[in-house]
């Protein structure tokens, strides 16, 4: 078991309660997706995972320690095991490609060379790996605003590589981008989980994303869990099922597609 | 229209009577009624003009206690003006004073009455007011505009030849002769001429000097010298200088005038004058000699630009680099403390969060003084000259650019931010990678557009000390060396534009 979170609850200043006592296991090498609506809860617990958000209360255990109150050095060495791919990318835009997959080493570079923007030839040469493995290294020293959304996203997992992670947290990562790529993304996705047992921890809206994918699903509604099941559990998922996650409104496109709610 | 959706505070309508006598007090009833906002405008606008018309009569020295009974003959063409403008305004005022009272009847009753009408009356109440206090004359800027159009041309184009801008060189033909006073036993010796230049001839070699004390005790006269010019420049005026001993040489002036001669199509001249008074050193015991010069000018070879020309462009190289140097302080001094001024950098805590406060206050503060202020504190500091106004702008270049900054790191996408510390990037790596390569391209635009400002007003702060081309602009302000004004200003104009049209173009290569 690599993550296992006892009760996790976020209340937000404004008093929103985001997550009410969530508690559930990742086991090593899974792909886990998250659904639920929109404001469901399900950034607000990924971004728990990696600390972007202070939990209100409960128990991040993360190979071995409890990371909820974690600061410093000990945060720093969490966050770097755990690579993050976001809906909007993150990218700096302005950078190249390049300097934005070499931030993903930051976490394990000296600070102080960031004011000289020095990056040790070994690191250049492992971001240009990195690229490679995402099939955009002729890209290396574009403007990252220059590349097409799909392009992007795969900058985006290559800065997630280059952490060396454990665990990859995948915020939406296809929702910005049409079907096709939604598959060629999470089909690098895959390939990780797969080939170097990267565990994987995504969130998605559409339905047949999720039956393709997922090796094992967790429904959040209003902050709280509502649905888990396996791969195959959710092949059978019933219209029932699907409405206790997704409210009353939700309907099941013809194609397995969920739309946000109506 | 505000009025039609004005909502008084209470639901249910007063008395409207009561509202119309309250309004006695201007705005009074408007807000018995419920129409706060109203009411206070109302007062604020009414009293405010009536205690301004009654003030600027007063200040014309008009005995506002026996208003509006005067005899016309009694006041002088000043207060004349006061009383018709402020009278004017009165007169405006009360109408919207009478309005004031049936809006508080109305108002009292739940519908305020549409002020569209009555606040233009209260409106040109006002710009008469405005226009008495600043001496607002337009009959008088159009009569007088031929006295400025001159000095205007002379400002717009100070490039004809004959201007400051210019010179040329002077060559000069003189005639020498020596002459002596006292009378001694040997004769001065005269100097030699070179055959077909310029000479003089003298009638008398010695003599003696103007209002010394005779003997007798009258006053001596002084010696009448007649002067015969030959091989001068036919036409051209020749003016009389003396050089007595080692007292350096004057030109002789009678009645106010200098001695001038215009020699005739042969080149000859004659001239008498007397030998005016001069101190002749106490240490002289023998003779003074003095040189006696008729000399012609001319101005030979091709214009060249003048001394103030040069000074000019010492002014503007002056005040560029003063513009430098602030805003490359301001710019190194601004950055820091514009992180600690953003906002969406220093939420994290408490302490923090106070210290944005305490540091958007105080760049407030700096702000909001002119940098002329700051030029004058900085003089008192440093003394006048260029290091003033490098001082000056710089302070106030360090806090309007760190508004600016701190401005440009608050609009910042968020998203890099996240996802950089998502990487486990400390603060420090946070910064470097994520906040600079977004805050690059503002940080560029403003720098540049701040030296532009500096540049202009540096030729402020130099009109008050803080060098530059500022300094000498004003000095031929008060000089009324219109012409040489006009060359510091052409001068400024063009550093301007270029530096304008240069940082636009920086400016869109980098957003």
């Amino acid at each position: 078991m690599i993550l296992n979170i006892k009760n996790l609850t976020k209340i937000y200043d404004t008093g929103t309660k985001a997550l009410t006592d969530v508690s559930f296991d990742v086991t090593e090498g899974e792909f886990l997706v998250i659904i639920g609506l929109s404001g469901s809860g399900k950034s607000t617990l990924l971004r728990c995972i990696n600390r972007l958000i202070d939990p209100t209360s409960g128990e991040i255990w993360f190979n071995g320690k409890d990371i909820a109150k974690a600061k410093g050095r000990q945060l720093r060495e969490t966050r770097r095991q755990i690579g993050m791919v976001f809906q909007q990318f993150n990218l700096v835009k302005r950078s190249s490609v390049l300097t934005n997959v070499i931030s993903g080493r930051l976490g394990y570079m000296n600070p102080m060379w960031s004011l000289t923007n020095y990056t040790p030839r070994s690191i250049r040469q492992d971001a240009m790996r990195a690229l490679e493995k995402v099939g955009i290294p002729d890209k290396a020293y574009n403007r990252a605003d220059e590349l097409s959304g799909g392009q992007q996203q795969r900058v985006g997992i290559a800065r997630a590589l280059m952490q060396n992670p454990r665990i990859i947290l995948a915020d939406e990562p296809v929702a910005s981008l049409d079907p096709v790529l939604a598959h060629s993304i999470l089909g690098y996705l895959e390939k990780l989980n797969k080939e170097q047992g990267v565990t994987i921890i995504c969130s998605l809206h559409y339905l047949d994303l999720v039956q393709r994918y997922a090796t094992r699903v967790i429904g959040l509604r209003d902050g709280k869990i509502v649905y888990e099941g396996d791969n195959t559990s959710i092949r059978k998922m019933t219209d029932t099922q699907f409405k206790e996650v997704y409210g009353e409104e939700a309907q099941r496109m013809g194609s397995g597609l969920l739309g946000e709610s109506a | 229209m505000m009025e039609e959706t004005a909502k008084s505070r209470f639901s249910v309508p007063r008395i409207p009577i009561v509202g119309g006598v309250l309004s006695i007090i201007p705005g009074l009833g408007q807000v018995y009624g419920g129409f706060i906002m109203r009411g206070v405008l109302l007062f604020l606008f009414i009293a405010s003009l009536y205690a301004l018309s009654l003030w600027r009569m007063d200040n014309a020295g008009i005995d506002i206690s026996t208003y509006p009974s005067y005899n016309a003959d009694d006041l002088n063409k000043k207060q004349e003006q006061a009383f018709i403008f402020a009278t004017l305004a009165i007169l405006l005022t009360t109408v919207g004073y009478v309005w004031n009272i049936y809006d508080g009847y109305v108002s009292a009753g739940g519908k305020p009455s549409p002020a569209l009408v009555p606040g233009l009356f209260i409106t040109i109440a006002t710009l008469i007011i405005g226009a008495h206090i600043t001496e607002i004359d337009i009959a008088k800027a159009v009569n007088e505009i031929g006295d400025v159009s001159p000095r205007l041309k002379q400002i717009l184009w100070p490039w004809n030849p004959d201007d400051s801008a210019f010179t040329r060189e002077v060559e000069t033909f003189d005639g020498v002769a020596m002459w002596e006073t006292p009378c001694d036993d040997t004769p001065v010796k005269q100097p030699t001429h070179t055959e077909g230049e310029s000479y003089i001839e003298i009638d008398s070699v010695c003599g003696s000097i103007s209002g010394l004390r005779k003997p007798d005790g009258s006053r001596d006269e002084g010696t009448t010298i007649n002067i015969k010019g030959y091989d001068f420049r036919p036409g051209e005026e020749a003016e009389l200088v003396l050089k007595p001993g080692s007292v350096p040489e004057f030109r002789v002036v009678v009645e106010g005038e200098r001695v001038r001669v215009i020699p005739d199509e042969n080149g000859e001249f004659e001239l008498s004058f007397v030998m005016p008074n001069f101190t002749i050193p106490a240490t002289a015991t023998t003779s003074t000699p003095v040189e006696i010069t008729v000399r012609q000018k001319q101005e030979v070879g091709s214009l060249k630009l003048s001394e103030d020309f040069w000074l000019s462009f010492e002014g503007i190289i002056e005040t560029l680099f003063l513009a430098l140097m602030a805003t490359i302080a301001g710019l190194v001094l601004a950055v820091p403390v514009s992180f600690l001024a953003a906002r969406n950098l220093m939420s994290t805590s408490r302490i923090t969060i106070a210290a944005y406060y305490i540091i958007r206050v105080i760049l407030n503060v700096v702000r909001s003084i002119e940098p002329i202020v700051w030029a004058l504190i900085a003089i008192i500091w440093v003394g006048a000259g260029p290091f003033a106004g490098v001082l000056a702008l710089t302070i106030h270049t360090i806090a309007s650019l760190a508004k600016l900054y701190s401005e440009a790191i608050e609009s910042i996408d968020p998203g890099p931010i996240e996802a950089i510390q998502a990487t486990g990037a400390d603060r420090l790596q946070t910064i470097m990678y994520a906040v600079v390569p977004q805050v690059i391209p503002p940080f560029v635009s403003f720098t540049i557009y701040r030296w532009d400002i500096n540049v202009r007003m540096s030729t402020i702060i130099g009109a008050v000390g803080g060098g530059g081309i500022g300094l000498v602009l004003i000095q031929w302000i008060r000089l009324a060396k219109y012409d040489s004004v006009g060359i510091a200003v052409w001068m400024i104009a063009i550093v301007v534009t270029i530096l304008d049209y240069a940082s636009a173009r920086i400016r869109e290569q980098y957003v």
